[in-house]
């Protein structure tokens, strides 16, 4: 009994030295950010390209998903002890200011460090909480309208018939090509509230007002967007999948005329080798009689922090890659993503005609991401999103419109009033 | 006589087509999983239930993201030491609670028993602060440590413990056997089947187990099996093929330890005693 | 008098020493859950009587506020609802099935019983992203279900199972019993192999058929065990979450939500509220343990 004991504590005892080290040495920047094929493997390239002219400084990206450093974030702001994150973390644009306004002594204030010229207005706003800066801009989540152009054909449509259009001619359209293909035109997932968020912030419009209340109840843009997207689904020209990969299995599959969403849902559609040719992309159609509303939004997307006490000027350095067209150039073959900085749409790999979609798609979208309009995320974005998403649902199958955004809007002034 | 055996026969053919039927719904996501680890993304997508050629692919592409022999090893490593520690803990506790038992010691488990009643989440800041400052991040037994003693498996010997025979015990102090020599020369080799539960069913949450290692593994060097699981299914474009390659991967530990343990529930325990 | 006293002594002493020893080998065990666990409680039972950011919280006025906002919070409630909805039938179908199943694979002439064991018991070690794809695939609207259903007549036409307040409940609750049956049954076939056989085989010579074997040997002898699932089943259920969040992600519009689901994301989807999901945390605390004391109190008499 005794010997088993000293063994096992023993044992125990070597595995816990056999600990990994994690301090932050001089002249080394660690990075925090998920997804191999797109953060990381566009991260890798840059600390290459930083490598050239600085060989000394150690780089280390590490794999941590989203959810997961925002965790942390909240774990070492609590412990008041900020050694445990690393110097550079990606952070989603959606929960951003979230993130600055709950935990502000973890996120540096760039504002007269960093010149943010030339990036989108819109993204660089994700980031920016009272008029400061807290994060540089990366991928855009620049929505496309895609479309196969193959079911277009069929149906005696053009990608440009469907440029330039708003929802009403876009639902008279779509009417004849779900009707002569036999497939619903686009596909998103139920309860995602993605759709409605994307119509209104086309308009400039917000789930907050600019004081930061909840504004769902009285919203113009919201109301229309839920109206416009409820009739869509009814109609069967959106289909409702109720999961991420049903989503991409109707792309995959061919059973939708396309999809509207964030560009990085691009790099899906490319992944399918059997559709090369047959896709394309516009812009959106605009939401009619409401002030403001433009053929432009953004869906998604992540940008880049530095944690304070950290070696801000070094960081910020390296961080220069994110003004540099040709690490754009370099990045967008391998990893598709698509930059926010207006320069890159002079890159060669941006004009260049992308053979699967069959125009320069990336210059285009570069070109959108300039003209998006702005919208206020706020601290609350994601209980002001799950309370109009349940809205949504409900009104979907039946509810009033007015008394569901009007609970909507006191689900999330409860949740504010803590 | 010979319809009452033709009765039999269709109650044990009808108990055999339950079974398989059973069985089959059981297994399906996993063999769907396995199947799928040979197909690429687009299949996988399409629903596509025989296996292809892609496994190799799939499989490459998998290392060419992820460090599998690193999660691999690390989850192995907390896992063993999470299934030594806790069985021998909590062995000894539930023994203790129903050999010697009496009402404190009952009052003491139920005292215990609350510790598994709060979800998680709510302890995971305060967790985090507490082996942030013991400098336990990163480390095994940071793993380990929370998972040595836990309610569940005390109350597993506890109640199994009820149905071992108290003559012998008091046969063995007879013979002049000390306390702790029962427990470990009578008690252990009697409740081999529960053993064999215990250290299944601890095997598959440590190696499963999720939000843990999340909280406190923070670097890649430390990352387990369910965690790299994960990393796959997070980016803007998912490879399903690879996914359900990493799935596989992750589960088949699980699935083999449990096909050998599961004859130690065969052996009657009356048998091994006398 | 003190001869009699004299006579006792030495049997206090070994009594007194035998429940000594008793304390012992329940020690490594109860200093370890103390400190892993009681410790973070405590701390998370302070915050949740605080109010304010993250890193700024102060006690709340009255104490007791996150307690007192909750049976106003609507999300809530509805949590609350569905959580119980799952435990009241998940918990005893699953259960009883995990008793059929271990009688089945317990008896000494079965063929095959390792591989029936082990294809029974793989349900709860199957990943959750493969099992979840694969139920949302079966249960959707062009689905195989469906399919069946409305081939067998049982259905006029195809039901949205995910997109439908019940079915989405229903497709969780099956969802849980497929998971959790095989893993429940493990701890009863370990317990069956203390019954002795010839028990079974007197009650069969004696006519008793099956379901009486079950309910009048079998369950009166597992009754420990059958305790120790159904609080830990209890327990299990009322603090879900995966299914919650890979299945349905709670919809459609928080229909099938749970309790867990929503504090996880007070915690750290929305803007971060510790202090009343750290008071929703120990509201679950409180309803196991008095479901739990209820069910101390029924099966744990000796």
């Amino acid at each position: 009994m005794k010997k088993l004991l000293a063994v096992l504590l023993a044992l125990t005892l070597v595995l816990s030295m056999s600990a990994v080290a994690f301090a932050a040495e001089d002249g080394k920047i660690t990075i925090w950010t998920w997804d191999p094929n797109f953060n990381i493997a566009s991260m890798k390239i840059g600390a290459d390209m930083y490598h050239v002219d600085h060989p000394d400084v150690e780089i280390e990206i590490q794999e941590v998903q989203s959810e997961d450093i925002e965790t942390a974030v909240a774990q070492a702001a609590v412990a008041g002890d900020l050694s445990t994150l690393p110097d550079i973390m990606l952070c989603q644009d959606n929960s951003f200011q979230k993130m600055v306004i709950n935990y502000p002594e973890v996120y540096t204030d760039i504002t007269d460090k960093y010149d943010f010229e030339g990036f989108g207005e819109a993204k660089a706003a994700y980031s920016t909480v009272e008029g400061r800066h807290y994060g540089i801009p990366f991928d855009a989540g620049t929505v496309v309208a895609a479309y196969r152009t193959d079911y277009l054909a069929e149906a005696g449509y053009t990608v440009a018939d469907l440029t330039d259009i708003t929802w009403t001619e876009f639902a008279e359209k779509a009417k004849e090509i779900k009707e002569k293909t036999g497939k619903p035109v686009f596909c998103t997932q139920a309860g995602s509230g993605d759709w409605i968020l994307i119509m209104i912030q086309s308009c400039g419009a917000s789930m907050f007002t600019e004081e930061g209340a909840v504004n769902l109840k009285d919203n113009e843009a919201i109301k229309a967007a839920i109206t416009v997207y409820a009739d869509l689904v009814k109609q069967g020209i959106i289909l409702e999948t109720n999961s991420w990969d049903e989503m991409i299995g109707t792309l995959a599959n061919g059973s939708v005329c396309g999809t509207f969403n964030g560009c990085w849902i691009l790099g899906s559609i490319m992944a399918t080798a059997d559709q090369s040719g047959k896709w394309d992309i516009t812009n959106l159609p605009s939401l009619e009689g409401i002030e403001g509303a433009t053929h432009y939004s953004n869906n998604g997307g992540s940008s880049w922090a530095i944690t304070q006490g950290t070696d801000v000027d070094l960081a910020l350095d390296f961080m220069q890659l994110y003004r540099n067209v040709d690490f754009y150039n370099a990045i967008l073959p391998t990893t598709s993503a698509i930059a926010t900085f207006a320069p890159a749409k002079e890159a060669p790999n941006y004009t260049a005609v992308n053979e699967f979609m069959g125009s320069p798609v990336f210059a285009t979208i570069v070109e959108y991401g300039m003209s998006v309009p702005s919208n206020i995320t706020g601290a609350y974005y994601y209980d002001a999103r799950n309370a109009m998403a349940t809205a949504i649902t409900n009104y979907i199958n039946g509810a009033d419109l007015d008394s569901e955004l009007a609970q909507a809007e006191d689900t999330v002034n409860f949740a504010m009033g803590f | 006589m010979t319809s009452s055996a033709t009765g039999e026969k269709i109650k044990r053919v009808l108990m055999y087509a339950f079974l398989v039927i059973m069985s089959f719904i059981s297994v399906f996501p996993l063999y769907w999983c396995f199947v799928s680890a040979f197909n690429t993304s687009q299949e996988v997508l399409g629903g596509k239930l025989v296996p292809g050629g892609h496994l190799a692919e799939n499989i490459q592409h998998l290392m060419e993201q992820q460090q599998v022999f690193t999660a691999l090893k690390n989850s192995f490593v907390n896992t063993l030491l999470v299934v030594v520690l806790s069985l021998t803990c909590c062995s000894l506790a539930g023994y203790g609670f129903e050999i010697y038992h009496d009402k404190w010691k009952d009052r003491v488990l139920g005292i215990l028993m609350l510790s598994m009643m709060v979800p998680f989440v709510a302890l995971m800041v305060p967790m985090f602060q507490m082996f942030s400052a013991m400098g336990l991040l990163n480390k095994y037994i940071g793993f380990v440590l929370p998972s040595i003693s836990t309610p569940f498996l005390i109350m597993l010997f506890r109640s199994n413990a009820r149905a071992f025979p108290k003559e012998i015990i008091e046969a063995a102090r007879v013979d002049g056997l000390n306390e702790i020599q029962i427990f470990f020369r009578m008690f252990v080799p009697t409740m081999r089947p529960t053993y064999a539960a215990a250290a299944t069913i601890t095997f598959m949450n440590s190696w499963n187990s999720f939000l843990w290692p999340r909280v406190i593994m923070k670097t890649n060097e430390s990352i387990t099996m369910p965690m790299l699981v994960n990393n796959l299914t997070t980016g803007y474009i998912i490879d399903y093929g690879v996914v359900m390659a990493g799935v596989t991967i992750c589960t088949l530990p699980t699935v083999i330890i449990f096909f050998f343990l599961q004859k130690s529930f065969t052996e009657a325990i009356a048998g091994s005693v006398k | 008098m003190s001869n009699s006293e004299q006579t006792k002594k030495p049997g206090m002493t070994m009594e007194r020493r035998r429940s000594l020893t008793g304390w012992l080998f329940l020690l490594p065990g109860s200093v370890l859950i103390v400190w892993m666990s009681f410790y973070p409680m405590v701390r998370a039972f302070l915050v949740s009587l605080m109010r304010g950011k993250p890193t700024a919280l102060e006690y709340s006025e009255p104490l007791w506020r996150n307690y007192q906002y909750m049976f106003k919070d609507k999300v809530f409630l509805t949590s609350l609802k569905n959580t119980f909805t799952y435990l009241i039938i998940q918990v005893p179908v699953m259960l009883v099935l995990a008793l059929i199943f271990a009688s089945l694979l317990n008896q000494k002439d079965l063929k095959l019983k390792g591989l029936f064991r082990t294809c029974i018991f793989l349900p709860c070690a199957t990943a959750l992203v493969s099992y979840s794809i694969v139920f949302r695939t079966l249960f959707a609207y062009d689905g195989f279900i469906n399919a069946i259903l409305v081939k067998a007549n049982l259905l006029k036409e195809p039901v949205n199972w995910l997109n439908d307040p019940t079915g989405a409940k229903a497709v969780i609750i099956l969802a849980l019993i497929w998971r959790w049956t095989g893993y429940n049954m493990v701890f009863y076939l370990s317990s069956m192999q203390s019954i002795d056989y010839s028990i079974y085989e007197a009650a069969r010579i004696d006519g008793a058929s099956p379901f009486t074997q079950l309910t009048k040997i079998t369950m009166p002898l597992l009754k420990p065990i059958i305790l120790v699932t159904a609080i830990m089943s209890t327990n299990g259920t009322l603090q879900l979450y995966d299914e919650s969040v890979a299945l349905t992600n709670g919809g459609p519009a928080n229909a099938s939500i749970t309790m867990s689901h929503y504090i996880y994301n007070t915690t750290f989807v929305t803007s971060p509220n510790f202090g009343y999901a750290a008071a929703m945390s120990f509201m679950i605390l409180i309803m196991v343990a008095i479901l739990s004391a209820i069910q101390m109190k029924v099966g744990d008499k000796r």
